[in-house]
């Protein structure tokens, strides 16, 4: 594909935020 | 653009919907702890959701998409830094400040709260600390009504003078009748709203860009500069915007949400919801920006933050288009709410209360509380006749302002025994002017983002001059003590 959303790009666009969401799961299933 | 009658009447079902819940929460409203802090029985579900429609206000659906439509990917890190923030403020401050506000004699304020925690008797911690929420909180407000009175003029055509009328009413309406119950249960409908609004919207935008491949392809052909998210900018410019994070854990209208909450251990579980209902509303509004690009490749819009507005107009049938724009309001509404009972608890718990009817009646106090809630407004809403006024900038010192003032000092109160109450009053006072002086000053370092000198310099000083005065007395390090214990129990 000519155009896409570069690899850096998504990485910042996905880790960072996703990455919040996980701990709390983690934190969340570690308390049941 | 006028307002079709099926978006009017599904606005005005939204309207009537928050006058409802106001009453249910109004039989449940009895003494001032549950005017102001829900006599502390909030579920995770609707104290996470409360939490992140107060904090999140119309720059969720206008702000951001219209800063990704105008400029691209590179404008994700503020997002990026509010989400950490959000984060680092659910996991060390949330349950702490639950248990020690419950420790400190119960304390329903923040101001309350930073009293109790030092046992202050002189009052100057509780008066400093009311002031300037007080201060803060009506510009607040009254921005808030000025941004969506001015909405509803730009996109219907609506007077703006009504429309300011007919939200604040609707909005002094349920927070005068049920308080703080009230305000979390409309913050919990509006954050569904918001966050249903927020995934429909980006679905419906690629889709009708042709698919993911397609919008992207577009706003290549548009601008490829926007595909990059590092296109103009610098690490200093992406620590500045991701330093908006740091503001967090110094918003009163947020952390009360922490201290509302019904048991210390619905905090992992209201933590999740929140986080996840923050994230996927930000992507929501990231993409809806970043589809909006190629959508309106032919034809810019000429007004960036009209973005949403727009795309829910074109592309929805008219009854969700009303829903839609309905979630835009409680973006709005549900920040101006909290900011207005935060405002109404400084004036009733920490200035009548506690300087002028100390003894005053439970029933007596929630009607100040009431009281003080319309004042406030009409205060707000007099400011707001002129959208133009000077007076209202002053809001953008807040964010960063109860961020570098309250925040390390809220921090260090909860992890921090050896903390003073001279070291909370001189990091308090160096937070906040490093914020206001930081913003008068241009190029180089100052055009960093003042919260981040602010947090830091203020961090410093609540150290240093805790470290300088006399320990806390026994029964302050006692009562440390039992909040510790209560935390790991």
């Amino acid at each position: 594909m000519e155009h896409a959303l570069s690899f850096a790009t998504w990485f910042w666009l996905i880790v960072p935020m996703s990455a919040v969401v996980v701990l709390s799961l983690v934190t969340y299933l570690m308390g049941k | 653009m006028n307002m079709s009658t099926p978006t009017l009447v599904t606005f005005v079902v939204y309207l009537i919907g928050m006058l409802i819940i106001g009453f249910a929460a109004y039989r449940l409203t009895d003494n001032l702890s549950d005017y102001v802090l829900g006599g502390r029985r909030l579920g995770p579900g609707v104290a996470a959701l409360s939490a992140g429609a107060s904090d999140m206000s119309g720059w969720l659906l206008l702000g951001l998409p219209g800063a990704l439509y105008a400029s691209g990917m590179n404008q994700v890190w503020i997002a990026v830094g509010l989400t950490i923030g959000a984060y680092l403020n659910w996991q060390f401050v949330a349950r702490r400040l639950r248990v020690y506000t419950e420790v400190a004699r119960d304390a329903i304020t923040v101001p309350d709260y930073l009293e109790n925690r030092f046992h202050d008797s002189s009052k100057v911690l509780r008066m400093i600390s009311a002031v300037v929420i007080l201060l803060f909180f009506t510009f607040y407000t009254s921005s808030g009504m000025v941004a969506g009175a001015t909405l509803f003029e730009k996109s219907f055509g609506m007077d703006y003078g009504t429309a300011l009328w007919v939200g604040a009413i609707v909005i002094i309406s349920y927070t005068f009748l049920g308080g703080f119950l009230a305000v979390c249960w409309t913050d919990f409908v509006q954050g569904v709203l918001m966050f249903l609004a927020l995934l429909m919207v980006p679905i419906a935008v690629v889709a009708a860009d042709g698919g993911w491949s397609n919008t992207v392809a577009q706003v290549a052909a548009v601008d490829p500069a926007r595909l990059d998210i590092f296109h103009n900018m610098t690490l200093f410019g992406i620590v500045s915007l991701m330093a908006w994070g740091l503001g967090y854990f110094g918003q009163p209208h947020i952390v009360v949400r922490f201290m509302g909450l019904r048991r210390s251990s619905d905090m992992p579980t209201a933590k999740l919801i929140g986080m996840t209902w923050m994230v996927l509303a930000l992507y929501g509004a990231i993409f809806t920006g970043f589809a909006g690009i190629a959508y309106f490749a032919e034809q810019p819009l000429a007004n960036a933050e009209t973005v949403f507005i727009s795309l829910s107009q074109l592309l929805f049938n008219p009854w969700v288009a009303g829903v839609l724009l309905a979630a835009i309001l409680s973006a709005i509404m549900s920040t101006i709410d909290s900011q207005l009972l935060v405002s109404s608890s400084a004036l009733t718990e920490d200035f009548y209360k506690a300087m002028i009817r100390p003894k005053a009646s439970q029933k007596e106090l929630v009607w100040i509380g009431r009281g003080t809630v319309i004042l406030i407004a009409l205060i707000a809403v007099l400011m707001a006749r002129d959208p133009d006024s000077t007076v209202l900038g002053l809001v953008s010192y807040a964010w960063g302002g109860f961020g570098a003032a309250f925040g390390p000092v809220i921090i260090l109160s909860l992890f921090w025994k050896r903390m003073t109450r001279n070291g909370a009053i001189a990091g308090m006072v160096v937070g906040a002017l490093t914020v206001i002086l930081w913003k008068q000053v241009e190029g180089g370092m100052f055009d960093m983002y003042e919260i981040l000198p602010g947090f830091i310099l203020c961090a410093l000083t609540v150290v240093v001059v805790s470290l300088m005065s006399t320990p806390p007395i026994a029964a302050v390090q006692d009562e440390f003590d039992a909040f510790e214990k209560t935390l790991h129990q």
